[in-house]
């Protein structure tokens, strides 16, 4: 990396902490309500930039494991395969797949999510 | 705006024979498609509470018409469903797709419903109450409703499908999902008209229970258990995921509460199926607003921020499907 502090997730941080602290007690509710929305996204990207390579790579290696002779796992073939009949439903590796790459998404998107939190615990 | 609408209001009403003048109009944040304001009207003897809802630009694809909304409320009332009273319903330019109906008091939202105090006798009621009133739409009589959609369990399962593959953002979960929805028996029932939308947020609430069922815009006839599976989605208990119906009641309520009113007698499986349904169809409708945003159509940070709920859906999917959640 060429950049000099702050790191992307430094800077975001930042923004987050700004609009927290000083920003959302000085507007009307419904307002307030928006930038609640606009720090749950900077959150959501925060925790991408954190994990998200990593949680990738843990994708395709299930999804490796789930389809056979896949070339270069992605989303999108998993999907196909699914689709295509290319798949064995009823595989444990497949189940395995789908419940561990969708707890990774919430992991991103809304690890407070009362069903992610239940199958975490 | 508020003048204006104020004094083509006035007219309008005028021309069809309510008389009043209109005071204290004031927009209210109802649903993210609709205009809703609440106003009096005041003749000389007394002052009534009226909401008027109209249709705005750019509303989704799936709903009906605002006016439409209006003869369903009429048509259910007649069975003692409890709905707000329509007084007036716009076919004009001059206010739109629009109607006009009287207050019902009431909470909608859906945390305050679950959380406040005021509410907290109405609760062990309402999954009861919900399914008594679910079973009353759905013993409605179609003949003056035929200009509603109309699909089968098996039609609605591939439109669904096909409207997400339209955004072309392949899921794994979702086609997991539709393959084993066509795969499902959804029952055996004689057409009904379904609400669509039947859930915390689209109830008047009050202290002694539900009070009023709004927002129609996503009435269709079909299959009568869409909506007992949809209010049972975690989407609609809003954190409190153990309560399977709405966040505040339990399936057994519910299903005795549908039982004492319906000639069709109905079971927890066929619910669940239609919960998985519900819960895809959701997050179908999240990926159309998430589009709308990224299509240009709308620009919106809520609407973006959608785009990440999706997945809410599809965990609660692999918890249905996968690992036994309820």
């Amino acid at each position: 990396m060429i950049f000099d502090r702050p790191t992307s997730i430094e800077l975001i941080e930042a923004v987050i902490d700004f609009l927290d602290s000083e920003i959302k007690s000085e507007l009307p509710p419904h307002l307030a309500f928006k930038i609640r929305i606009v720090t749950n996204v900077l959150k959501i990207v925060q925790r991408e930039v954190n994990l998200g390579d990593q949680l990738s790579e843990e994708a395709k290696k299930l999804i490796a494991d789930a389809i056979e002779d896949i070339q270069d796992p992605s989303m999108n073939k998993f999907a196909e395969a699914i689709k295509n009949g290319n798949a064995e439903l009823n595989k444990e590796s497949l189940k395995k797949a789908l419940i561990e790459i969708t707890k990774s998404k919430l992991s991103v998107d809304n690890p407070n999510y009362s069903t992610y939190k239940k199958l975490v615990e | 705006m508020t003048e204006d609408l104020s004094s083509k209001l006035f007219s309008s009403l005028s021309d069809s024979g309510i008389h009043g003048r209109i005071e204290d109009l004031v927009p209210l944040t109802g649903g993210a498609s609709k205009e809703i304001w609440k106003f009096n009207l005041v003749d000389s003897k007394e002052s009534t509470r009226m909401i008027f809802r109209r249709g705005a630009q750019g509303e989704s694809s799936l709903a009906i018409k605002t006016a439409d909304e209006a003869k369903i409320q009429e048509e259910v009332s007649k069975t003692g469903v409890s709905v707000p009273q329509i007084i007036f319903v716009s076919n004009d330019s001059k206010l739109g797709d629009a109607y006009v109906m009287k207050f019902i008091e009431g909470e909608t939202i859906p945390r305050k419903i679950l959380r406040d105090e005021r509410f907290k006798s109405a609760l062990p009621l309402l999954a009861n109450q919900c399914g008594e009133e679910i079973a009353k739409i759905h013993n409605t009589p179609l003949d003056n409703l035929q200009f509603l959609p109309k699909k089968s369990s098996k039609a609605l399962v591939e439109d669904l499908y096909l409207l997400y593959e339209s955004y072309k953002q392949p899921s794994p979960v979702f086609e997991y999902a539709y393959r084993w929805l066509k795969e499902q028996d959804f029952g055996n029932f004689e057409d009904s008209l379904v609400h669509g939308d039947f859930r915390l947020g689209n109830i008047l609430v009050n202290e002694s229970g539900l009070n009023g069922i709004i927002d129609w815009e996503l009435a269709h006839i079909g299959n009568p258990i869409e909506d007992l599976g949809w209010m049972c989605g975690n989407s609609w208990r809003f954190g409190n995921s153990q309560m399977v119906v709405g966040g505040f009641g339990n399936l057994e309520d519910l299903i005795a509460g549908y039982n004492s009113v319906s000639a069709e007698k109905i079971n927890a499986e066929l619910i669940k199926t239609w919960q998985v349904f519900g819960t895809f169809r959701w997050g179908v409708i999240c990926l159309m607003q998430v589009y709308a945003h990224l299509n240009g159509t709308v620009n919106s940070v809520e609407k973006a921020a959608i785009g990440r709920r999706v997945s809410e859906t599809e965990i609660d999917i692999v918890d249905l499907l996968l690992l036994g959640g309820k």
